[in-house]
């Protein structure tokens, strides 16, 4: 199959997951026990209970005496010419709001998926290329102990050494009031957050990834046989260890974008950045639905996007994903994921190796 | 500020109790920008931004945003009395129907239009518009009309005496040149709105700050700070670290974090009284409950100081009724800690403990008294205290269960008590009449939730709504906690305190009794100041 057929499939398969978060979504938030209408004058009155007769009227004028399916049709036909009507609460236009707090979050994310790839391709390499057991021993304690750290711990643990303590970095926002939000200001603010997400959100299962990834094939046929060839020996490192070697961390690290988002959901509130899950999380707090179900929407479109980059990138990496591209949906697992008794057989090395010389 | 003295700051937020304070040295002066700041802006953390800086959809729950842009026709002073604003005086018909207000000459808005009464018009003719959605609107229930005689005057006609009416018009005017033709609940007004008051709102980004200017032709004097930065920071630990880092200047602050605030010298803190009480409402179709003398006994079952230790750390006082201020009458309702006296009501009302060690719970006809505690789930502070009280109650031998509910999935008619909260520092007919008053009751779609019915209360609180001077009104109070104090609808609680951090060299924070959430904070920020 050619990329383009590949990447038509794909996108229409994610349109059609797109409808069903939506549809789900409208279908739970309408099941779940809560009245929105309540919620805005609860709002309004601080939180004082609204006679029953003022929420009657609330909800007429918002329109939540219709059924599930008029609502869910008018909200469609508005969200796909990109009107996503107006917040509930605050009367602004959601997808302003919305606007506002998803560059926020793909910064921090993508800060976090940087510094989480490099963090973990230095200590899994070292750890898979050292010879020292100790060294190796080192890592596994440290993998151990931040693998099973929660995210806001580590937040909070970075807000009292670095900000508290140390006061070396500012404690949260992006940037300071009324302070032009200069490159310097940005990144001294996400410095924390971003550590945050990055090393407590599963960073201990992505440097056992990339070690156990690596230090498998290190020790595969056709390594030894590049090396009798006389590749030089970055050579060998790079195309013959590390791009076979990396599948299973890259692939994870796609799959992994919905764990990062759900990090980063608490690591915005701890840091008072601005951000979708801050957007989300107060919106879900107020009963703004309107917000909320924007806010899952473009959850789940950086999700899809990022599970799409991921298979792209593996499929560079691993060029049989591309042969058999009709199963592309189901990229090649980790070789030999933690955990995981469905994943396929290891890589056929030698058909890696003649593969990646044939190119 | 030492490293070791923040680390106290971290360790006092609960979710950081699992840390372990590490070694260190000194902490330099680094991210917190103190060099940055200037001797005249001052910055607050508070947790949350409001939905809107529109002061007719903040319902007594005005942020200090909207308490700083916004002035009403009339404020209320460090007594919570009602003092000339916008309005310079006014006169009242002997009926107590008509209000003649006098404006000032010399007041512009935050663009530089001059302010007139056709902006006094404008605003309450908008509000009271039926499909206005105002929050405020029931405030202004009871007017007939308002008229503009000139620039200066405006008369407002009732169709019933009304004795909350002033401090009802302490809420903010609006522009009529910026909203005459739209909707005055505009969202994009609630993002750049435009006042009267001693500070403007000059920029501001959502869920991260607002900044505000000082008015300077504010018409009470220039204001003395050139700058007022609120900040929106919603993780009390973060909160605490950057008042301690200098990030901020100000904060409000936990309980939990109050002793770090005393021990750092460079901080004040300032524990400011609220008019937020908190109360056990009880379910009048409930036959057992309905008995006054059983609601009676529940009050003196209840070890109020016990309480405000336990659940509020000590930063709360014990409620004895629903009013404070100058319409409280400390004696009609003392509902002290007695167990004494629970055990003489209970065996008055027919019942005696049950159980071969007479510990048992009161028990009539076989039937011991047993209820549920209920409240919002998500409410930590309301859920602790209903714990509590079930707890004591249960000691005095009632056989209460404590029951937190989502608070969508609370259904009023079906509870049997609940943690309730209400109150307020300024005329109390708007926290009585709505929750006590028969015709307010829930099944008419009121909020007299208990369904709560006395008619000596009904005749006090109309009374008190119509009284035309302060001895009338004094009097129906009066009457109205007599009433409560034989027919107690609630079993009172504790009323909460308001915690804030201030710097130790500033000046003008005065206190008063606070609204709901510990809001009215900045009720005379004009007269704050550097030292």
């Amino acid at each position: 199959m050619s990329p383009a057929g590949w990447f038509a499939r794909r996108a229409a398969g994610s349109l059609a997951v797109l409808v069903a978060v939506s549809l789900l979504c409208f279908a739970l938030l309408d099941l779940a026990p809560g009245d929105p209408a309540r919620a805005v004058l609860e709002a309004r009155s601080g939180g004082r209970v609204p006679p029953a007769a003022a929420v009657e009227a609330q909800r007429a004028a918002m329109g939540l005496d219709e059924p599930l399916p008029v609502r869910y049709l008018t909200w469609a036909g508005g969200a796909v010419r990109g009107d996503l009507g107006v917040s509930t609460i605050t009367g602004r236009p959601v997808a302003e709001v919305v606007g506002e707090a998803v560059p926020w979050t793909l910064l921090l994310a993508g800060a976090a998926t940087v510094l989480s790839v490099v963090g973990a391709l230095t200590v899994g390499l070292l750890a898979a290329t050292t010879r020292s057991r100790w060294l190796r021993r080192a890592v596994e304690a440290f993998v151990l102990v931040l693998g099973g750290t929660p995210g806001f711990v580590t937040g909070l643990v970075l807000l009292f050494v670095f900000a508290a303590r140390l006061q070396v970095l500012p404690s949260g926002g992006v940037g300071r009031p009324g302070q032009a939000l200069t490159l310097g200001v940005v990144t001294a603010h996400l410095v924390l957050p971003a550590a945050a997400l990055a090393f407590g959100h599963h960073f201990g299962v992505y440097v056992r990834l990339v070690q156990s990834g690596v230090s498998r094939i290190a020790a595969a046929p056709h390594v030894d046989s590049a090396r009798a060839r006389g590749l030089h020996p970055a050579v060998v490192a790079r195309r013959h260890l590390l791009r076979p070697g990396l599948v299973p961390f890259v692939t994870r690290l796609g799959v992994g974008t919905g764990g990062l988002l759900a990090g980063a959901y608490a690591v915005e509130v701890i840091f008072s950045w601005p951000g979708l899950g801050r957007l989300a999380i107060d919106a879900a707090r107020s009963q703004d639905f309107t917000v909320l179900t924007a806010a899952v929407l473009v959850t789940a479109v950086c999700v899809l996007a990022a599970n799409l980059l991921g298979e792209l990138a593996a499929s560079w990496l691993d060029p049989r994903v591309r042969l058999v591209g009709a199963t592309a949906s189901t990229a090649p697992g980790p070789p030999d994921a933690p955990g995981s008794p469905t994943a396929p057989a290891a890589p056929d090395a030698a058909r890696a190796e003649v593969l990646a010389d044939a190119r | 500020m030492t490293g070791r003295r923040a680390a106290a700051w971290v360790l006092a937020a609960p979710l950081a109790l699992s840390l372990v304070a590490c070694s260190g040295g000194q902490g330099a002066a680094g991210g917190g920008a103190a060099g940055v700041q200037d001797a005249a802006s001052f910055t607050y953390a508070e947790s949350q931004s409001p939905d809107t800086f529109n002061p007719v959809m903040q319902d007594e729950h005005t942020d200090p945003v909207t308490e700083m842009v916004f002035r009403g026709l009339v404020g209320h002073d460090a007594q919570n009395q009602v003092v000339p604003a916008l309005a310079t005086g006014w006169t009242v018909s002997a009926d107590g129907l008509t209000y003649e207000l006098a404006l000032r000459d010399d007041v512009t808005w935050h663009d530089g239009e001059p302010f007139t009464s056709a902006d006094v018009v404008f605003t309450l003719d908008a509000v009271r518009d039926p499909g206005s959605g105002a929050a405020t609107q029931h405030k202004l229930a009871a007017l007939d009309s308002v008229e503009a005689l000139d620039d200066t005057t405006v008369v407002i006609t009732l169709s019933r005496p009304d004795a909350a009416l002033l401090d009802d018009l302490a809420m903010g005017i609006l522009p009529e040149h910026v909203l005459a033709g739209e909707d005055i609940t505009d969202p994009a007004f609630g993002r750049a709105p435009i006042g009267t008051g001693p500070f403007e709102l000059v920029d501001v980004e959502t869920d991260q700050f607002a900044r505000l200017e000082a008015n300077d032709a504010f018409y009470g004097g220039a204001p003395r700070l050139d700058e007022v930065i609120i900040t929106y920071v919603p993780d009390a630990s973060a909160r605490a670290v950057q008042l301690a880092t200098g990030e901020v200047d100000a904060a409000y602050v936990e309980p939990q974090q109050a002793a770090a605030v005393e021990e750092d010298e460079d901080l004040r803190l300032e524990v400011w009284p609220t008019a937020d009480y908190r109360a056990l409402m009880i379910n009048m179709d409930d036959p057992t409950l309905a008995d006054p003398r059983v609601r009676r006994a529940l009050n003196h079952a209840v070890d109020r100081d016990a309480l405000v230790d336990g659940v509020l750390l000590g930063y709360g006082e014990p409620a004895t009724g629903p009013l404070r201020g100058p319409y409280e009458q400390p004696g009609a309702a003392p509902s002290t800690f007695d167990p004494a006296t629970v055990g003489r009501l209970m065996t008055e009302a027919g019942y005696a403990r049950g159980g071969s060690d007479g510990a048992g719970p009161w028990t009539k006809d076989g039937e011991p008294v047993s209820f549920s505690v209920s409240t919002f789930a998500e409410d930590d502070l309301r859920v602790a205290m209903g714990d509590v009280v079930t707890t004591q109650l249960k000691e005095q031998g009632f056989d209460a269960v404590a029951d937190p509910q989502p608070r969508d999935a609370v259904t009023w008619e079906d509870l049997d008590t609940f943690v309730i909260g209400w109150g307020t520092p300024y005329h109390p007919d708007t926290s009585l009449y709505s929750p006590f008053h028969s015709s307010q009751v829930l099944a008419q779609g009121g909020s007299n939730l208990g369904s709560y019915v006395n008619a000596d209360v009904d005749a006090a609180l109309d009374a008190g709504r119509t009284a035309r001077d302060e001895d009338a009104e004094a009097q129906a109070y009066g009457r109205f906690q007599e009433a409560i104090a034989e027919d107690p609808p609630y079993v009172w609680l504790a009323y909460l305190q308001a915690l804030n951090a201030f710097p130790a060299d500033f000046a003008g924070p005065q206190e008063r009794t606070l609204e709901h959430h510990g809001y009215g904070l900045f009720w005379n920020a004009e007269d704050w100041r550097w030292e």
